[in-house]
């Protein structure tokens, strides 16, 4: 049973009550819908995580692969020489994106044109080749999966929030004034009743006088 | 006798904390909307591509989602292509609008979802499963407008207290 709001029975009352009704039930329309729009993001960031996860195992997985080879034909410390210039600078573009009112982060590798590959193709072989192209499709997935687990964080958070105010809503808010209106109505037709058997005890009096 | 309580802010503290969440979500739903739109020629151009929100945020476009709407359209209709485009969540929760100003958004929106599609009233109707498949497709060149229709188009007919109190039966 919703507990009655503590106000005074009086017309005005009544009608402010109705008012502030109708506004609850258009505000739950709206966190509603925010909410459904809020899952259908979740849900699809979820699969997109899930993808994004597996992508980044089969690629390293892949990358070990073509490293170890890598290593075996060239020799460690010949591989390691090779490499050491190739050392650069990641750069990533960060920003941020609002999807129904949630500021999700954004992520992207930049790409550099002028990059070199910075070891000798002459000295090296194409197993080497395949490593540093695969290492660079990594660190792709690495930065795509860090947007995608971020974002499903802060979808998360907010769904718990929304549906807490959804909830205070539709099981708080809103029977708690429909319980009052209907307790005010009530109240008034029995003062009607009330008024008018009065009324009528009156005008038998008023007859019989 | 009961304290006659006129000021909304004598009511339950229970009840005042619920009313600031209800203002403060009203606010939060369409902060995020654009200042303005631009031309996807004038972002391709941008090194960080991007537009400044009503909250003075900022929203970045990946550049692979603008390389792959300039990949549909031609120069004239990159020069045209406003973005981010509007998607408008009307009082039917199962469709939704592409807000658009001509054929450059239903050529954009028919090339993403692999179907056909038409311009109404300057809004493109589509479904939630169409709608999710165009928002994983352009993240970041889409945005959500919870338009004033739903808080006006609700099932009931709008409130009038001197029609509906039980006295004036």
């Amino acid at each position: 049973m919703p507990e009655l709001i503590r106000v005074r029975p009086t017309k005005i009352e009544l009608v402010k009550l109705k008012r502030r009704l109708s506004l609850a039930q258009r505000v739950q329309k709206i966190v509603k819908d925010r909410l459904s729009i809020l899952t259908m993001e979740f849900l699809q960031t979820a699969r997109d995580t899930s993808d994004a996860k597996r992508k980044l195992l089969d690629e390293f997985s892949e990358l070990y692969k073509a490293l170890s080879v890598a290593a075996g034909y060239h020799g460690y410390m010949a591989l390691e020489k090779e490499l050491i210039a190739t050392e650069a600078d990641l750069k990533t573009t960060a920003g941020s994106r609002n999807v129904a009112g949630v500021r999700i982060p954004s992520f992207e590798l930049m790409v550099n044109a002028k990059s070199t590959i910075g070891y000798s193709l002459a000295d090296t072989s194409s197993w080497l080749d395949r490593t540093a192209q695969l290492s660079e499709e990594s660190l792709r997935a690495i930065v795509e999966l860090a947007e995608f687990q971020r974002s499903f964080d802060l979808l998360a958070m907010e769904i718990n929030r929304t549906k807490r105010i959804t909830n205070a809503l539709e099981y708080i808010v809103i029977p708690a004034l429909q319980a009052t209106i209907s307790y005010l109505n009530m109240k008034f037709e029995e003062r009607d009743r009330e008024e008018k058997a009065r009324l009528k005890r009156v005008k038998v009096l008023v007859a019989q006088g | 006798m009961q304290e006659p309580l006129q000021d909304e802010a004598k009511q339950s503290p229970h009840e005042k904390i619920l009313q600031n969440c209800l203002r403060g979500e009203l606010r939060v739903v369409n902060t995020g909307l654009p200042r303005s739109q631009r031309r996807l020629s004038d972002l391709l151009e941008e090194k960080y591509p991007h537009v400044i929100c009503n909250d003075s945020s900022t929203h970045l476009f990946k550049k692979s989602e603008l390389e792959y709407l300039a990949s549909l359209l031609d120069t004239d209709e990159r020069k045209a292509l406003p973005l981010p485009m509007l998607i408008e969540l009307g009082a039917n929760q199962a469709e939704a609008a592409v807000l658009c100003e001509g054929k450059i958004e239903e050529k954009v929106v028919s090339k993403t979802l692999n179907m056909a599609v038409t311009c109404e009233a300057r809004r493109i109707m589509i479904y939630r499963p169409q709608l999710a498949l165009l928002r994983k497709k352009l993240k970041t060149t889409t945005i959500y407008v919870f338009s004033p229709k739903i808080v006006t188009e609700t099932t009931r007919p709008p409130y009038n207290p001197f029609l509906s109190t039980p006295l004036d039966k």
